[in-house]
């Protein structure tokens, strides 16, 4: 499924998208077909997974002690590739990769995407790779017919954000605060203005990630944006129970209570 | 039409921070504003003679320039060429480091800014920015990686006598790269009020460029000081290379003068085939801490994690303006080990009475290699630092070696 659907989907049912975040090979490269699979039947309406990389620096502690573990592990895009080989048919929702530059980059690019494309995986977004740096990374991926997902922040100004707009397709990420992934306290009046002014320049779905960890923030926020997105919460309640034999049961009742 | 012709300026990098295809601004979105923010501020502080003349002041007064460019008689003898040693070794807080903490901290005051950041491998960039942030009243926060902490503590205790609060990571490989990556994540957090003192030419744009501009006061020098002293300019400069800003800052006013040969040295660590520094020689094109350039990374585009016995060149990534230097052959790049490092350090120190920093000891060694095939000939080395916060490596180093021949005996 496409992004553009699903939003469509949603609009029609009256909801917001909840939007999930697990890096590949956390806790093991395995479990992550698992894991993705509890989350679709939880009520996770896209899932964002996370390609792991030595060096995250826009990651904070919750998000960098997963990935360094995946990569202990063994998690490459090769394996991750592997692995979705075999879910392709049966998922139903859209998968969002999410990684830093130099893992696609060293893969190479149309590589990379004809794969995504091949596996039904159908949009991309890259934490390190501003605007400024993606006219040859946006051409290749229109070619593959992939979604490209930018971030808007609070320091990004006016005219920037028109800019980014433009380039964006399937939604655009904005993040709730200056600073690294992990648990915050949010700032709604702010937020609310700033996802009204993006708004004012397009249609693209607005999400809001980055801090976002309880019910109550999701309800708030869903209050203004098209959906938010979940990461560091569900990575540390992976952390905490992926030992419990009933782990995925336990995931699944977790996930259900931020969805429903 | 004279001026024009000894102008030595190259016209890199271009609007967009590259260098040639190095370079650019591969950052999180959070930044963006802030780098622009900057690029625009040091236009405007560059355009400022008041600006020009507090740093020129404060960079003689202060610093200790221009710093000597010292003939070099007992170690010319042994290696039969006619060396000589650029000391930035003599400046203020023993290193180079503190012409770009000076030229960066006037720009963050310039800026505005009430906090400053660094991260520090040696501790010698750590320093420079503590030091100057207590002359300018910045709040200043140092990230070190708990390895370096651990092989250079002298100088934490020198950034805390500073004022400056050292804060551990204990993330990745404890060194330099991951000090870099929690600096970049304070920076991404508290970008409003905090400057980024970046301490080498790497980093997104315009960071390669400020840097090699607040450090090419070495070259100046060196360039007038060798024509003043030889009548010539010498047959070839020689610097070490972790990012590479003292090398950057030497090479750069002698790049049009095409007979001056480039020689920058790589720590080859343990050696080239296990765990060595050598982004430039060993290296493969990838984007690392904000931009295009070498940099030691595994099959999967994982970054590698560094080694050398000199912790300011313990880094997996190089300076774009290296890479471009590599790409156009305007410099060769050349490796000298751990081993050899000590052996440089020995000699200057033996034979001169300077004990060099570890990372300058590798430019040091490398002149017997140029010996062999260029008897004779005149050699610029940028002495890049003092030794005197590398003791206590050298003892442990020492010692090692010696209970090692003890048991082979």
């Amino acid at each position: 499924m496409r992004l553009d659907e699903k939003f469509k989907q949603l609009r029609e049912e009256k909801r917001k998208a909840f939007i999930g975040y697990v890096p590949f090979g956390f806790p093991n490269p395995e479990l992550t077909k698992d894991i993705v699979f509890s989350l679709q039947e939880a009520g996770v309406d896209i899932v964002e997974l996370g390609i792991p990389f030595s060096d995250p620096l826009a990651d904070g502690p919750i998000i960098q002690k997963a990935t360094t573990l995946a990569l202990e592990k063994g998690a490459t895009i090769e394996g991750l590739f592997r692995e979705f080989e075999q879910l392709k048919n049966s998922l139903k929702i859209p998968i969002v990769i999410m990684t830093y530059y130099n893992p696609v980059f060293k893969f190479g690019l149309s590589n990379f995407f004809k794969t995504m494309h091949n596996l039904g995986m159908t949009a991309i977004t890259i934490v390190d790779l501003p605007l400024e740096e993606s006219a040859d990374y946006i051409k290749k991926a229109r070619k593959f017919d992939l979604d490209t997902i930018f971030f808007i922040t609070p320091t990004t100004s006016c005219i920037r954000m028109k800019k980014i707009a433009t380039q964006s397709k399937g939604f655009i990420y904005y993040i709730s605060v200056t600073g690294i992934t992990g648990p915050k306290s949010l700032q709604y009046a702010s937020l609310q203005s700033n996802i009204r002014a993006i708004k004012r320049v397009t249609k693209i779905p607005v999400c809001v990630g980055f801090g976002i960890h309880r019910r109550e923030q999701i309800d708030k926020i869903n209050k203004f944006s098209d959906g938010v997105i979940v990461g560091s919460g569900i990575v540390k309640f992976i952390d905490e129970h992926y030992r419990d034999i009933d782990f995925l049961s336990k995931l699944k009742k977790y996930t259900r209570l931020l969805t429903a | 039409m004279k001026s024009k012709a000894n102008k030595t300026d190259i016209k890199v990098p271009d609007k967009k921070g590259y260098f040639g295809e190095f370079g650019g601004k591969f950052i999180p979105e959070t930044i963006s504003s802030c780098l622009n923010e900057l690029e625009s501020a040091y236009a405007k502080a560059k355009q400022s003679k008041k600006f020009k003349k507090e740093l020129d002041s404060y960079l003689r007064e202060y610093a200790g320039r221009p710093t000597p460019l010292y003939f070099a008689k007992k170690l010319s003898k042994y290696f039969k060429l006619k060396v000589y040693l650029k000391r930035e070794d003599l400046l203020h807080t023993g290193a180079h480091k503190i012409n770009n903490s000076l030229g960066q901290a006037f720009l963050a005051k310039f800026m505005g800014k009430e906090r400053i950041i660094a991260e520090t491998g040696a501790g010698q960039h750590g320093v420079a920015v503590a030091t100057i942030a207590s002359l300018l009243d910045f709040k200043c926060d140092i990230y070190m990686g708990q390895e370096d902490i651990e092989r250079q503590s002298m100088n934490v205790f020198r950034m805390k006598v500073l004022g400056a609060r050292v804060i551990a990571v204990r993330s990745g490989s404890k060194t330099l790269k991951d000090a870099c990556n929690e600096a970049f994540r304070d920076w991404v957090t508290n970008v409003r009020n905090t400057y980024y003192l970046l301490g080498s030419v790497v980093g997104p744009h315009p960071y390669p460029m400020i840097v090699r501009d607040f450090q090419l006061v070495i070259g100046r020098e060196a360039r007038l000081q060798i024509l003043k002293k030889e009548g010539k300019l010498p047959d070839c400069l020689v610097a070490c290379v972790g990012g590479g800003s003292n090398a950057i800052g030497l090479f750069y006013p002698f790049f049009k003068d095409k007979k001056v040969k480039f020689i920058g040295v790589e720590a080859a660590g343990f050696g080239l085939n296990s765990y060595n520094s050598a982004s430039l020689t060993k290296g493969e094109l990838g984007v690392f801490q904000g931009s295009k350039s070498y940099v030691l990374q595994d099959k999967f585009g994982q970054i590698k994690n560094a080694h050398s016995i000199a912790p300011g060149l313990d880094y997996p990534g190089v300076g774009p303006e290296h890479a471009f230097y590599k790409s156009i052959k305007r410099a060769e790049y050349v490796t000298v080990n751990d081993s050899q490092a000590i052996e440089g350090f020995k000699l200057l120190s033996e034979l001169e009475g300077i004990i060099p920093a570890l990372e300058s000891s590798h430019a040091i060694y490398y002149l017997q290699k140029i010996a062999k095939d260029n008897k004779g000939c005149t050699a610029l080395v940028c002495l890049s630092g003092r030794g005197d916060k590398d003791l206590d490596i050298i003892r442990e180093y020492t010692e090692k070696s010696n209970t090692k021949n003890k048991i082979s005996k």
